[in-house]
């Protein structure tokens, strides 16, 4: 099992987990905001900062991924697209994944605004 | 001597032959294949084998059989030979194909069971101790 923790406050990152949970998975996911309560005790060796700025995924076995590698992880996770994760870090790929997911990591609140203003909302939970 | 009779006799026997040959060989090598597949579940593989060796003799000795008439009448042993030869390419080009299809459908089953059984790519920034 996969421990992800998430941006609780940002549209963009909610409706991304919605997404995940409802996708086939090979390996079931646990969805936990970033900072909350729950992460500070189930993860108390981890600074809640640090989880608030980067997607954070968390294994059974206690590695913790960060940004493109907490993204990777989560592909990993899906039927449909482990293969894709597979693909995604090789060192020509990862590179590029990285740089991207990290630009969408810092502008997520604007994108979830811009979203919010032109409509696209989905369900949140 | 009637050379029609003669021509499905042969017609028949080596079109048969072709068949059981590919058949066993698919057989005989797709083991291997379906016992990596199945992680080494032997009998799930020897009975996966089984089956689709079946639907494979079934498919191609249906074919052969369906395709086993002339249409006209063969007199000579040149035309015996001619016709034999294009009943004969027809049938392995059938088998061919079907061959193909097997194969295909082997490394799918494959790549899906490579997948399954796939590690996380990447490793970990950092181990940490979770309170469970």
């Amino acid at each position: 099992m996969l421990t992800v923790l998430y941006d609780a406050r940002c549209q963009l990152c909610r409706k991304a987990r919605s997404w995940l949970e409802d996708q086939p998975k090979y390996v079931p996911l646990e969805f936990v905001a970033a900072g909350s309560d729950d992460a500070r005790r189930l993860f108390p060796g981890l600074d809640p900062a640090s989880t608030l700025e980067d997607l954070t995924v968390i294994s059974a076995e206690g590695g913790v991924y960060r940004g493109a590698k907490a993204w990777v992880m989560c592909l990993w996770a899906l039927r449909k697209y482990r293969e894709a994760a597979l693909r995604l870090s090789t060192p020509e790929a990862m590179p590029v994944a990285r740089r991207l997911i990290a630009w969408v990591s810092r502008n997520r609140l604007w994108l979830s605004s811009t979203m919010e203003s032109l409509g696209l909302e989905g369900r949140s939970r | 001597m009637d050379f029609l009779i003669v021509t499905y006799c042969l017609y028949l026997a080596i079109s048969v032959s072709l068949t059981v040959w590919v058949a066993r060989t698919l057989f005989r090598n797709g083991r291997i294949f379906l016992v990596d597949v199945f992680h080494g579940n032997e009998s799930l593989a020897d009975s996966v084998n089984h089956l689709l060796v079946v639907g494979f003799y079934l498919v191609n000795l249906g074919y052969v059989s369906l395709a086993l008439k002339l249409g006209y009448d063969v007199t000579t042993a040149r035309g015996s030979i001619e016709a034999l030869s294009q009943k004969v390419g027809v049938v392995l080009l059938v088998l061919g194909a079907m061959h193909f299809f097997n194969l295909y459908v082997f490394s799918r089953i494959r790549r899906r069971s490579v997948l399954e059984i796939a590690p996380p790519p990447v490793s970990p920034d950092a181990c940490i101790a979770r309170a469970r």
